[in-house]
């Protein structure tokens, strides 16, 4: 994309920049050099004060469970019964709120208030951000 | 001033098509027969329509392929789509057009056939792409968020949500034209297969077809027609966020701005209100709206729908032909909120006809509790 815009405007879509920082397997986040929010989802203005200073900083990676939900699947005939698959929205410590999972947990083991802590999944260009539960890195 | 609008315009024309299965034929067809059968109740015609609002998720121009297959030439052409709230949002911009003259008829239509064509909720083309890795079922998946969330802050029980689907079978009883009419028990709601914890089967929205059109005019023409007319009294919409990872407290929707803009309008307050129709998608959705638009305090809305208060008999009519959980959802509920509404209005609901119907607010919701939108309605007394 070729620079228009102020001079702190992205040259790259957010997105990509996005799977690029994460790639070294830390959550990463932007944040408005003005209003000095934490953002996500990535974006090229500041949703709080419509600034385009956004950089980009490593997050905790900690989180808090706000809310979580398993999906019980009905088996299909001749099918094997597909296990529940649970979903959560964690506040990040930084501010923003993100949509995700904890693989492996089981549903029971996932509670509204729990600590979580984020893990970069997959593979270049297409990582996905999810959650272990746990206080601190260790 | 907003209250330039307040009861410029009414309801005079209501039709459905097509609920509960319509095999063969498509959206369009069965919103064609909505669509002249509230015409025929106005006493109007297909040439008499210059504006028109419509919405679906089946076409990308659903406003223009109207037009088309309905063979008009309007004036005045809205597609705004917020998903299930735009018909309720659409009485409102309407309105807006009749006062300014830009059109004289007003069809506010939508149709659909996810039962018997796709089986299915067609899915919208743009998709929240920070949320789709992590498997959710739109629309379900947000709602049951929002439900885990308003049960763990304020205590809401599954039995609360089981007494808004209880409330709404018992209303659909009598209503001939509702997809399911069998009794229904708190007991059963909460036995039924879950789906998405907390939401179990009986706690979701159907899946139907079905159609539905209102026709608009302005208010010194609405008199002069065939119906009591339906006066738009105020109307608001409120918008935050598309994903509901976006949306800053799920236990607070949008309903709260749009809700006070509706009644700052209309003048009135919620113990002006006879009767509500709240778009049910899940049952969480009835207690969410039942708060934000006033009617209780925040987190009382488990405790409020308790002992049959929503439910015929009660203190506080809601949902009084069924809803989206006992009437129909063919995908965009909006706009039969609209329909009972009028037909209340007129004293025209037969056998869950409510005494006192002087006030009807209709409350549309989208996507995934992204946009709302408040209407209140009122009879000729009201104004």
């Amino acid at each position: 994309m070729s620079q228009t815009g102020p001079d702190s405007a992205p040259t790259t879509g957010p997105d990509r920049e996005f799977q690029a920082r994460v790639a070294d397997g830390r959550l990463w986040l932007q944040r408005c050099a003005d209003c000095g929010a934490a953002i996500f989802m990535p974006r090229v203005i500041c949703p709080h004060c419509a600034s385009t200073a956004l950089s980009w900083a490593p997050a905790s990676g900690l989180g808090t469970v706000y809310s979580r939900t398993t999906l019980r699947p009905r088996a299909k005939p001749g099918e094997a019964p597909r296990p529940p698959h649970s979903i959560v929205l964690v506040d990040l410590d930084e501010g923003p709120r993100m949509m995700s999972h904890l693989p492996g947990i089981a549903p029971e083991d996932i509670r509204i208030g729990m600590r979580v802590r984020a893990r970069i999944e997959g593979e270049a260009g297409s990582h996905l951000v999810t959650f272990q539960p746990g206080e601190d890195r260790t | 001033m907003t209250a330039k609008l307040r009861g410029k315009a009414a309801i005079v024309g209501t039709g459905t098509a097509g609920l509960d299965e319509a095999p063969g034929f498509t959206a369009m067809d069965i919103q064609a027969l909505a669509v002249r059968a509230a015409l025929d109740e106005a006493g109007l015609s297909l040439a008499d329509v210059d504006g028109i609002f419509c919405a679906n998720m089946s076409h990308t121009f659903p406003a223009i392929s109207t037009i088309e297959y309905l063979g008009l030439d309007p004036r005045w052409i809205d597609g705004t789509n917020t998903g299930g709230s735009s018909f309720v949002a659409h009485a409102l911009s309407a309105t807006m057009a009749l006062e300014a003259g830009l059109c004289d008829v007003a069809l506010i239509c939508y149709g659909a056939t996810m039962r018997s064509g796709a089986g299915r909720m067609v899915p919208p083309a743009e998709q929240p792409v920070y949320e789709l890795p992590h498997r959710p079922r739109y629309p379900m998946t947000a709602y049951a968020l929002a439900a885990a969330r308003h049960m763990a802050q304020f205590g809401t029980t599954r039995a609360q949500l089981a007494e808004v689907a209880v409330a709404a079978r018992a209303w659909a009883r009598l209503n001939p034209d509702a997809f399911e009419r069998d009794p229904l028990t708190v007991e059963e709601v909460l036995a039924s297969r879950m789906v998405m914890e907390p939401l179990s089967l009986r706690d979701c929205c159907l899946l139907t077809d079905g159609a539905g059109a209102v026709v608009m005019t302005r208010a010194d023409r609405a008199r002069d027609l065939a119906q009591k007319p339906a006066y738009f009294l105020g109307g608001g919409v409120a918008s935050y966020n598309r994903a509901i990872s976006e949306m800053p407290d799920l236990t607070s929707t949008a309903a709260r701005d749009s809700g006070a803009r509706a009644f700052a309008m209309a003048g009135l307050g919620q113990n002006d209100i006879d009767i509500l129709q709240l778009y049910d998608a899940f049952t969480i959705n009835v207690i969410l709206f039942l708060e934000d638009l006033g009617f209780c305090a925040k987190g009382e809305g488990g405790a409020f729908v308790s002992g049959g208060r929503i439910a015929p008999g009660g203190a506080l009519p809601v949902n009084t032909n069924g809803g989206g959980l006992s009437f129909c959802h063919p995908g965009m509920y909006g706009v039969f909120t609209l329909i009972e509404a009028a037909r209340q209005l007129r004293q025209g609901a037969g056998a869950r006809q409510v005494d006192k119907a002087d006030t009807v607010l209709c409350h549309g919701n989208g996507i995934t509790l992204s946009h709302q939108a408040t209407a209140i309605f009122g009879t000729e007394d009201t104004l």
